[in-house]
């Protein structure tokens, strides 16, 4: 299903109705209350018990309020519920877009989206009803104190139009003074980023007080500055408090001699006062139309995401077989168009350890990507064991394919569950063993227990989790150059973990270093987008061209 | 007293704070007023037959409106300079408190933020809650000194239960401020958990972990939706408080109306009683709520964290005067948490002055934190770690130079980046420093030493390649290089390792190549359960450990590796 505004707004239930209605009713309550408040007044004046009229100005007054509190709890409820159902829709969207397509989103762009504008999206049913029910208590205001008297109508509307004229000045001086205050500000968080990336230097150098110094330097513009943003502000507040009685005043003047004259009563006069009070809600229209529009452009924020297809996944399983990998004439373009592999036809056997190696950019990663399902060919296909691998459904493709990156994102509450992602305790311990990570997951504070967040590590570290995480795969297990920052020594154990219990799956191994293709069974080179030889790496290494690509 | 109040408070300066009141007055004029002018109007002019007398009140109105201009312009100013020091303390504080925490090693991540947005956000809901406040005051004060003058009968009527929705409102303020907390809690938990979630789209999807992801970012979403329904019930309680507050009131009088008129109130005055409550103390109260239940509570909770987050003690001083520098670790333990395995244990360790050593080691084994003892920027779990006979973390920063792998380039000249440990150093031996470390074409393609540096123009070879200069200038006499030219091609490497080591002192260079070991005059090779010191021969017979890291690394490079 798409995200359209109407979708959102139908998400808003059974709410929506108690906000309409209670829009209504306050709209009518707003609009009785000056007449009826006014007849009470006229019978005091004539010396009659208002009695009547007052029971009316209380039913009306508690039937208002009932109407705001059920309509704001209602909006309230609506809003939030809405709210949390665009965000696990996103969340859940941008998972099974698959990688390629979501990679084409910044990540605080996406949360962004998630946190913020699904909030704004989530008001559709609220800003949509208020807007439809905004214009009622002005325009019935403007019709009843026609009704009062035409000439008070008249008076009301000249001046809101002259009012109108006076406050689109405004805004104008607001703009530069606020830009040049956030332009110094922005200096003085460039200056604190730049001593936090450098901290360490700082800290030994003891020069905490020399950068304190350094980075405060602008704070007297920014005193300057901020001086001027008040000033601004202090001459449009001042503007407003010249220009605000007016409406009132001409409104009352107007009335006034209209009672002088006997045209009105002095309870006719009082609703006129507040009829022009509610009329100049007319200009507060534009905040109601303005969260409208926000959440108009908040749900187009969330379609842009929703409207993206989803991966399929097909409803094979993995046949038996030793993990074979095949790549048939399969070709992969850049978003842009640019083509990154050309025509690749590949036979990995199954049980073998194969390294990629080649140039950056000679379209490593991406037969690595491709072997994982990571993302589609463009032309072409992979099998595995003689399956494409959009025909096998997801949980046999992720129980057969793992795959491990040069810099792994971990996710997780605790070291953990980043290395598990909801396997058992004694698994992710296996795997921790396997690729060397046990060792210092056991020196930091907690243990496995510790919070992801409380656990400072250094790149090497976070690779062997990375591909401990991978572990657990049956078939093929993908190392996207997962062992870069790990130092030789370490490196040279998790080969050798790799092979022995890794035994009857297929290594695909990406690789800088000619240590490790040495000890592949078999070396694709792959160079401009194409497989420019396969063999093993001491035949290989007699032309100076490959020998290059290690230097 | 709650801090964030007590900082509130205190933050208020007499002067500005004396002009805001005093500009208070003729700002409140028109509030104050308008009542007794509608009621005079009525009563005297347009009532009585007298028009004119009628508008002359009215008119009156306007000219106030024009005193109240007058005031409302000079209340900003004094509201500007009350506000702009309490920011620009509170920017201090956050500088400050991310400075020392980072340099105690506890990196702040959000103290960017916190000075571009929670500051910012402090400011403005302070300035906001002080014109909320002082207008609240303002109108009532005068709403209620122009009600005793019209009737104060009337005044007797609509005062009592206006105080009493007030404090009915003050009394949920608590309730409002523990709910908008929580939502402002839920709210962080939710970005934090959406962040790390969708930054890691690529690794969910390779381990088939969707389901388990989305399970992550539900909790989350479900506990915000839940501090929304709460304070969407604290919205309803407000209702009722303005229902008592601002309704109330206006309903007594009408009610009392015959009994007024009977006790001689004039109609005018009952007109002037309503028009206080309808159009000086209904918008005062919803104003009121507003400011205090909106950004009120968001000063309150917002001031709250950056104080707490920037609450950081100054580093104890380093008063020690060592003699010589010779480095000394005996018995040293050391561990990054009670529960954790010690990543140090029992290591002794001599550096006599002049020695050359490289630290070599599988990585995540311990070899920064050694870095960190020698500098005196890590405390020991038990042994002592001396820097010429004294406690290193009591040495003065001036007897060492660490070099860390994130070197550090700030916006500045050349010169100043270049003479950061030396201030006072002269260009020729600023020159001869950046020669000596194989940085003087990049000096030069950059401009020379005046040229304005922008660091993020700068590769992060670059940036090593400055800050090893800039050490190489530091007169201290014990250089640390912690994998300080990891981002430097092996030629480079060498270049720069060897002009420190012809640098009078004591060098520790931490290896990221196994390379710098054949260059020092020791090495010392860490493995986890112990430590195994000695010259390069020495090792290769007695440390296995250094015999696979040495070895593997010939193999990468001979041209027929053995399978």
């Amino acid at each position: 299903m798409t995200a359209t505004f109407g979708a959102v707004v139908r998400k808003g239930g059974a709410g929506l109705p108690v906000i309409a209605l209670s829009a209504l009713v306050g709209s009518g309550v707003t609009l009785a209350l000056p007449a009826v408040l006014g007849r009470a007044i006229d019978a005091i004046v004539a010396g009659a018990a208002p009695g009547g009229w007052i029971t009316v100005a209380c039913g009306l007054i508690g039937l208002g309020m009932a109407a705001e509190i059920a309509g704001a709890y209602a909006a309230a409820a609506s809003t939030a519920g809405a709210t949390a159902w665009l965000r696990d829709r996103l969340v859940r969207h941008t998972l099974a877009i698959g990688p390629r397509r979501a990679g084409a989103f910044e990540t605080g762009d996406l949360v962004s989206r998630v946190s913020g504008n699904a909030v704004e999206a989530a008001q559709a049913g609220p800003s949509a009803v208020a807007a439809a029910t905004a214009l009622l208590p002005p325009a019935g205001a403007l019709v009843l104190l026609a009704a009062v008297d035409p000439w008070l109508a008249a008076v009301f509307l000249a001046g809101l139009v002259l009012l109108g004229a006076v406050l689109r000045a405004f805004t104008r001086h607001t703009a530069a003074a606020v830009t040049a205050y956030q332009r110094t500000q922005g200096r003085l968080a460039a200056r604190l980023a730049e001593s936090l990336a450098g901290i360490r230097t700082i800290a030994a150098a003891g020069t905490v007080d020399r950068e304190r110094r350094r980075i405060l330097e602008p704070l007297g513009a920014l005193r300057r500055e901020g001086a001027d943003t008040w000033r601004v502000l202090g001459r449009s507040s001042a503007q407003a408090a010249a220009t605000g009685p007016l409406l009132l005043v001409a409104v009352l003047a107007t009335g006034g001699l209209a009672l002088a004259a006997g045209r009105i009563s002095a309870g006719d006069l009082f609703a006129a006062s507040r009829y022009a009070a509610i009329g100049a809600g007319l200009g507060s229209l534009t905040g109601v139309l303005g969260r409208l529009a926000r959440s108009r452009a908040g749900v187009r924020r969330a379609a842009e995401v929703l409207d993206i297809p989803t991966v399929r996944h097909g409803p094979s399983t993995v046949p038996e077989g030793p993990g074979t990998v095949e790549f048939q004439g399969v070709s992969a373009r850049s978003d842009g168009g640019a083509p990154l592999l050309d025509g690749v036809d590949l036979v990995l056997p199954g049980g073998a350890t194969v390294a990629v190696v080649g140039r950056s950019g000679a379209g490593k990663s991406v037969l690595a990507a491709l072997a994982a399902r990571l993302r589609d060919p463009d032309a072409g296909r992979v099998l595995l064991d003689g399956v494409p691998l959009p025909d096998l459904s997801r949980a046999a493709l992720r129980t057969a394919v793992g795959c491990a990156f040069e810099r792994p994102v971990l996710v997780g509450g605790t070291v953990a569950d980043a290395v598990g992602l909801g396997l058992s305790r004694d698994r992710v311990r296996a795997a921790a063993y396997a690729t060397h990570a046990h060792d210092f997951v056991s020196r930091l504070p907690e243990g496995y227990d510790t919070a992801l967040a409380q656990a400072p590590m250094s790149g090497g570290e976070a690779q062997r989790l990375g591909l401990a995480r991978a572990w657990h795969a049956e078939r093929l297990l993908v190392l996207d150059d997962a062992t870069s920052s790990v130092d030789t020594a370490t490196e040279v154990r998790i080969a050798a973990a790799l092979t022995g219990s890794g035994g009857g799956r297929t290594r695909l191994v990406v690789t800088h270093r000619a240590a490790t293709a040495a000890r592949a069974d078999l070396v694709v080179w792959l160079a401009g987008g194409r497989v420019r030889a396969v063999g093993r790496h001491a035949d290989l290494w007699a032309d100076p061209e490959y020998r290059e690509v290690f230097r | 007293m709650n801090p964030v109040l007590r900082y509130a408070v205190a933050g208020l300066r007499r002067r500005p704070a004396l002009a805001l009141a005093a500009w208070s007055v003729p700002e409140a004029l028109p509030s104050a007023l308008l009542g007794l002018a509608v009621a005079r109007a009525v009563d005297d002019g347009f009532l009585a037959g007298r028009p004119r007398v009628g508008l002359a009140w009215l008119g009156a109105l306007l000219l106030c409106g024009l005193a109240g201009a007058v005031g409302a312009r000079q209340v900003f100013r004094a509201l500007g300079d009350l506000v702009e020091p309490v920011r620009d303390d509170l920017v201090r504080r956050v500088v400050t408190g991310a400075l020392r925490a980072g340099a105690a090693g506890r990196a702040d991540d959000g103290a960017v933020a916190r000075l571009t947005r929670q500051v910012e956000i402090v400011r403005d809901t302070y300035a906001g809650l002080i014109v909320v406040c002082r207008g609240f005051l303002v109108t009532v004060a005068g709403a209620a000194a122009g009600l005793l003058s019209v009737a104060p009968l009337v005044a007797l009527l609509i005062l009592p239960p206006f105080a009493l929705g007030c404090a009915m409102f003050v009394a949920t303020l608590g309730v409002a401020a523990g709910r908008y907390r929580a939502a402002v809690r839920a709210d962080e938990r939710l970005a934090a958990t959406a962040g790390t979630v969708l930054a890691a789209t690529r690794d969910i999807a390779a381990r088939g972990a969707e389901e388990h992801a989305a399970a992550m970012v539900a909790g989350p979403v479900a506990e915000q939706a839940a501090a929304e329904r709460a304070l969407a019930g604290v919205a309803a309680l407000r209702t009722l408080c303005f229902a008592v507050g601002g309704w109330v009131p206006l309903l007594a009088v009408l009610a009392a109306g015959p009994w007024l008129v009977g006790r001689g109130v004039t109609a005018g005055a009952v007109l002037g009683g309503l028009t206080y409550v309808l159009f000086g103390l209904q918008p005062a109260l919803s104003r009121l709520f507003a400011g205090l239940g909106g950004s009120g509570l968001r000063f309150v909770v917002t001031l709250g964290r950056v104080l707490e987050a920037t609450d950081r003690p100054a580093p104890p001083p380093r008063p020690a005067t060592p003699r010589g520098y010779a480095v000394a670790l005996r018995g040293v333990t050391f561990g990054y948490g009670r529960h954790a395995e010690p990543v140090l244990r029992a290591l002794d360790l001599d550096l006599p002055e002049g020695d050359h050593l490289a630290v070599v080691g599988p990585s995540g084994i311990g070899k920064s934190t050694l870095a960190g003892l020698v500098c005196g920027l890590l405390e020991p779990g038990a042994g002592t770690v001396l820097v010429g006979g004294c406690p290193a973390v009591e040495v003065p920063e001036r007897a060492r130079v660490l070099i860390p792998q994130e070197a550090y380039a700030f916006a500045g000249s050349l010169r100043d980046n270049l003479s950061y440990l030396h201030p006072s150093a002269p260009d020729a031996r600023v020159a001869a420093a950046v020669e000596a470390v194989g940085a003087a074409p990049l000096v030069t393609r950059l401009g020379g030493l005046d040229a304005t540096l922008r660091p993020a123009e700068l590769s992060a070879g670059e940036r090593q390649l400055l800050a090893l200069a800039r050490a190489y200038l530091s007169p201290a006499p014990v250089a640390v290089l912690d994998e300080a030219t990891c981002h430097l091609d092996p030629a480079a490497e060498r270049v720069a390792e060897e002009a420190f080591a012809a640098r009078p002192g004591t060098l520790v260079v931490i290896a990221h190549r196994i390379s710098s070991a054949f260059r020092a005059r020791r090495v010392l090779v860490l493995d986890g359960t112990g430590a195994t010191l000695g010259g390069h021969e020495t090792l290769l017979a007695s440390s296995p450990l250094y015999r696979e890291l040495v070895g593997h690394w010939t193999a990468a490079g001979t041209p027929t590796p053995t399978p």
